[in-house]
C-alpha cells in the first residue's frame, strides 16, 4: 500500500493548505471591508475641498500659484508607486510595478529624468532589485495608511515642485472597481489640475483673500489626492487578496476531490487483489 | 438651527444641528449663529466649540464654509475633546 500512504499524505497536506487559504479570504474580507470603510469616509472631505477650490480658482490665478504652474516641458518628474506590504493577493502588485514601469520607460523615452518614490515592501524589493536609485522608501503604512502618511510622503515632494526642481508628479496605485478588479492607474497630481466648477458659487465673504485661501487649501488638496490613492490601494489590496485566497480555496477543494477519488481506488484495487490471492491460496490447498 | 458638520480627510467627526459655534479662525476666534452671510474663512489653530451637547474639537488647519445656515468646517487635523 506504498501509493496509498503516499496519497494519504497528499490528503492531508491540501486540506492544510486549504485550511490556511480559506482563513486568509476570510481574514481578507473582513479588512477590506474596513479598508472601503476608511474609502468611504475620506469622501465629504475630498468633495469638501474640491468644491472650495472649485468656487475660488479663476484661470488667471494660475500663474500666481506654484502649485498650478504648468511648466512648457517636464525635465525632471517624481513618480510615486504605491503597492501592498504583502503578497499573496494575485497579481496585485505585478500589475502596479508593470504600470510604474510601463510610465517610467514612457517618461524616459521622452527625455524625462524621473525619480522614484516607493510605499509597500513589494515594490520597493522589486525596484531594489532592478537596480534603481529609490528617492523615497516607506513601508509598514501600506494597510492602514492615515492622512499623516500621506502629507509626511508628499511634503517634500511638494516643495520641491513649488521650488521647480521637479516639473511633473504621477501616482501610480490601484483602483477599487470590485474585489474581482483592482486594475492599477496613473494619476498627475501635480501641477494641480483644479477641479472644474459647476454651477456659480453664492458671493462669500472671504477672509483673509481668494488669494490666501487658495494657496492655503492647494496643499490640502494634493495631500488629500495621495490620501485617498494610499486608502484605495489598501482596499485593492485586500480585495485582490481575497480573490486570490478564494480560487486558491476551491482548487485545494477540486484537488482534493481528484486525490480522494484515487486513494479509494488504489485502495478497493488493492483489496480485491488480496481476495484473489487469498482465494486463490485457498483453492491451491485443496 | 445651523447644520454642521465637521470634516477631517479620515472622516466626518460630527454631523448635527447646533444652536451656535465658536471656531478658532486664522486670526482669532469667529461665533456663528444663524442666518450668518456666506462665509469662507481659513482656520487657524484652536478648539471648535458646538453650542449645546456638541461637544469641543481641537482643529488645525483648514476652512469653515458657512452657506444659507449650512456650517461645514473642514480641518486637516480634528480630535474630539
Amino acid at each position: 500500500m506504498a501509493k496509498g500512504r503516499e496519497l494519504k499524505g497528499r490528503i492531508k497536506t491540501t486540506e492544510n493548505t486549504r485550511k490556511i487559504t480559506r482563513t486568509m479570504e476570510m481574514v481578507a474580507t473582513a479588512k477590506m471591508k474596513r479598508a472601503l470603510d476608511r474609502v468611504t469616509s475620506a469622501r465629504p472631505y475630498a468633495n469638501a475641498l474640491s468644491e472650495v477650490l472649485s468656487s475660488l480658482y479663476s484661470p488667471d490665478l494660475a500663474e500666481r500659484f506654484p502649485l498650478l504652474r504648468q511648466p512648457e516641458q517636464e525635465r525632471r518628474a517624481a513618480l510615486i508607486l504605491l503597492t501592498a506590504d504583502r503578497g499573496l493577493c494575485g497579481g496585485f502588485n505585478s500589475n502596479l510595478i508593470r504600470e510604474a514601469r510601463n510610465q517610467l520607460a514612457r517618461l524616459r523615452a521622452s527625455g524625462v529624468d524621473v525619480e522614484l518614490h516607493i510605499e509597500g515592501r513589494r515594490g520597493v524589493g522589486y525596484f531594489r532589485y532592478v537596480g534603481e536609485a529609490l528617492t523615497t522608501v516607506v513601508t509598514g503604512i501600506s494597510e492602514k495608511p492615515t492622512a499623516d502618511n500621506a502629507r509626511e510622503i508628499i511634503d517634500g515632494i511638494m516643495s520641491r515642485f513649488m521650488s521647480g526642481e521637479l516639473d511633473a508628479v504621477y501616482v501610480v496605485s490601484a483602483q477599487f472597481k470590485s474585489a474581482l478588479s483592482t486594475p492599477p492607474a496613473t494619476q498627475k497630481i501635480l501641477p494641480v489640475a483644479p477641479p472644474q466648477r459647476k454651477g456659480g458659487a453664492p458671493d462669500y465673504i472671504l477672509a483673509p483673500s481668494a488669494d490666501e485661501i487658495l494657496s492655503d487649501l492647494l496643499p490640502l488638496y494634493v495631500r488629500n489626492q495621495l490620501y485617498r490613492a494610499l486608502v484605495e490601494t489598501a482596499a485593492g489590496e485586500q480585495g485582490a487578496r481575497r480573490t486570490a485566497m478564494k480560487s486558491a480555496t476551491d482548487n485545494a477543494g477540486e484537488m482534493l476531490n481528484v486525490l480522494r477519488r484515487t486513494y479509494n481506488r488504489t485502495r478497493q484495487a488493492a483489496i480485491t487483489q488480496e481476495i484473489a490471492e487469498i482465494v486463490g491460496g485457498a483453492a491451491a490447498l485443496e | 438651527m445651523l447644520k454642521v458638520s465637521v470634516i477631517s480627510p479620515e472622516k466626518v467627526l460630527f454631523e448635527g444641528e447646533v444652536e451656535s459655534l465658536v471656531a478658532p479662525a486664522f486670526d482669532g476666534e469667529v461665533g456663528i449663529l444663524t442666518s450668518h452671510a456666506p462665509m469662507m474663512t481659513l482656520l487657524g489653530k484652536g478648539t471648535l466649540r458646538l453650542a449645546g451637547s456638541a461637544g469641543s474639537y481641537q482643529v488645525e488647519g483648514g476652512f469653515l464654509q458657512v452657506v444659507d445656515n449650512n456650517v461645514r468646517v473642514v480641518t486637516e487635523r480634528a480630535e474630539k475633546l
